[in-house]
């Protein structure tokens, strides 16, 4: 609760002044201390005069008015940002906009010592309103308030056609008002012009659980439709905060890549040239080399096969064996290339060498078991094979970055969708997007 | 919320990538086998890569 503001008090209310309606006779509850200028008569919704003790009849109809309940009844109090208020009054205006009706409703609030503030329902958004404290400074399509910049984001008639409970000023059913909505979400700068006075006010987006536990009503509030022009978005603040980490990760992912690079031994532990004989080749093919040593902490091993294949192919079937462990890698790993000239000019497939790297490989002593495979059309061909100890791979970097990118695409991208239905219902649509969506009268 | 999850998850991808540079993690595809026979070194052929004959022959353009 804000200082120096008493509570209402409770559980009683206030010493409502109790008159009757001069149309009707049904008992009269002005709620506000002579502070309202209209009341509305809620049984048969005449508007009487609060100021006239006999409460003049000043708005009264033939016909019965088009009922529309409350949401929050008139006498719910609430605590809304520490101030106690009281639900007085309740107007339900629409605007036509390209043949829709679209209608929405606003509730007065009260508090004897802080006065009038507003809350404002449309399709289950809510907003709590309050007159600006200074003027806005409108240029172009934006305004300025307190040091803020809010988008234009509609313009339309505002017609009230029903009424209820109690009014600060001479309110009527029919009543016709021209509203401007700016937008700085989660906030809605509005301006009201009636004739030729002028209202600003201020709202603030409110989910409807924070309403239904304010005034404590029963149930659930109905749910909200469709993006409101105010409505905070989940992750559109968070875009820009996002692109700047991601960059600022990238750039941690080159430092370490870097740093890796600079760290790694890539220790040449093997290398030998090998020789494939067809000729000579009778029965098993495989054979083994001479153990060497892996040391240093637990990390990769490179093979690299390089071969002078020329329009042929060398296959190598390898298992890297751990003499101690009896633990094997097998691979196996292709050596061809091709090359040629057709319609298309020069072509060529494929390369001399091959380069393939094993995983996590503990230190110990190890031999290579080879076994060639090679192009029947190559009688003789020497083969070399190297192995180095700790290589950087920059694999995954690649994966790495691919993985910070993603969520850095998927949050854009909802921002992007929410922001864009947001604006399809403003006077600014970012396309045709009503025709897209094929949903503008959901509004 | 979402940057909270953003910075979390950055910080986690940058520690992995770390680790698995440093515990020498690789993307090319090989299998691990055990318990390869002792004879192997006498006898080559009595052990058989699992990748023989898997080899394709791509023949050029």
């Amino acid at each position: 609760m804000s200082a120096g503001t008493p509570p209402l008090s409770t559980p009683s209310k206030p010493q409502a002044k109790g008159l009757n309606c001069p149309k009707c006779g049904a008992a009269i509850t002005l709620r506000t201390f002579g502070q309202a200028e209209t009341v509305v008569c809620g049984s048969c919704h005449s508007i009487l005069d609060a100021k006239d003790p006999n409460l003049a009849i000043l708005q009264q109809f033939d016909a019965a008015t088009r009922i529309s309940k409350p949401l929050i009844p008139l006498g719910t109090r609430g605590k809304l940002r520490g101030t106690d208020y009281e639900v007085i009054g309740f107007q339900r205006r629409h605007s036509k906009i390209e043949g829709i009706t679209y209608y929405w409703h606003e509730y007065l609030l009260f508090n004897p010592y802080k006065g009038f503030r507003y809350l404002s329902e449309y399709n289950g958004h809510w907003n709590d309103i309050s007159v600006c404290k200074q003027l806005p400074v409108v240029e172009f399509a934006a305004a300025n308030y307190l040091g803020e910049v809010y988008k234009h984001f509609q313009s339309s008639d505002a017609n009230t056609d029903f009424v209820l409970g109690e009014f600060p000023w001479q309110v009527r059913v029919g009543e016709h008002a021209v509203v401007t909505d700016f937008v700085h979400p989660p906030r809605v700068l509005s301006s009201e012009k009636m004739d030729k006075e002028v209202t600003w006010s201020i709202g603030e987006y409110m989910y409807g659980r924070e309403i239904w536990e304010i005034f404590k009503l029963p149930g659930a509030p109905p749910e909200a439709i469709g993006v409101y022009e105010n409505q905070p978005s989940p992750v559109t603040t968070n875009v820009r905060d996002i692109w700047i980490a991601f960059a600022a990760f990238v750039f941690l992912l080159l430092l370490l890549m870097a740093g890796f690079d600079m760290l790694a031994k890539k220790d040449p532990v093997f290398d030998q040239t090998y020789t494939f004989n067809r000729a000579l080749a009778k029965g098993e093919q495989s054979f083994v080399t001479d153990v060497f040593e892996l040391t240093g902490r637990t990390s990769d091993v490179e093979i690299k096969t390089s071969a002078p294949v020329d329009n042929h192919w060398i296959y190598v079937n390898y298992a890297l064996i751990n003499q101690d462990t009896e633990h094997a890698w097998d691979l196996g790993r292709e050596v061809s290339y091709y090359h040629g000239y057709d319609s298309d000019g020069h072509w060529s497939e494929g390369k001399q060498s091959d380069t393939v790297v094993i995983s996590s490989v503990p230190s110990g002593h190890y031999f290579l078991r080879i076994e060639p495979e090679v192009d029947p059309l190559v009688p003789v061909i020497s083969y070399t094979v190297e192995i180095r100890r700790d290589v950087p791979v920059f694999g995954i970097y690649g994966l790495a970055f691919l993985a910070l990118l993603v969520p850095a695409l998927i949050i854009s991208w909802r921002a992007y969708v929410f922001e864009r239905s947001r604006w399809s219902e403003s006077d600014h649509p970012p396309m045709d997007f009503s025709n897209l969506s094929g949903n503008s009268e959901d509004a | 919320m979402f940057r909270k999850f953003y910075l979390l998850f950055g910080f986690l991808t940058l520690a992995t990538a770390a680790y698995g540079e440093y515990r020498g993690w690789s993307l090319d595809s090989t299998t691990q086998i055990k318990n390869v026979p002792r004879s192997v070194r006498d006898n080559p052929g009595s052990y058989r890569a699992i990748y023989v004959g898997y080899h394709h022959y791509t023949g050029g353009k």
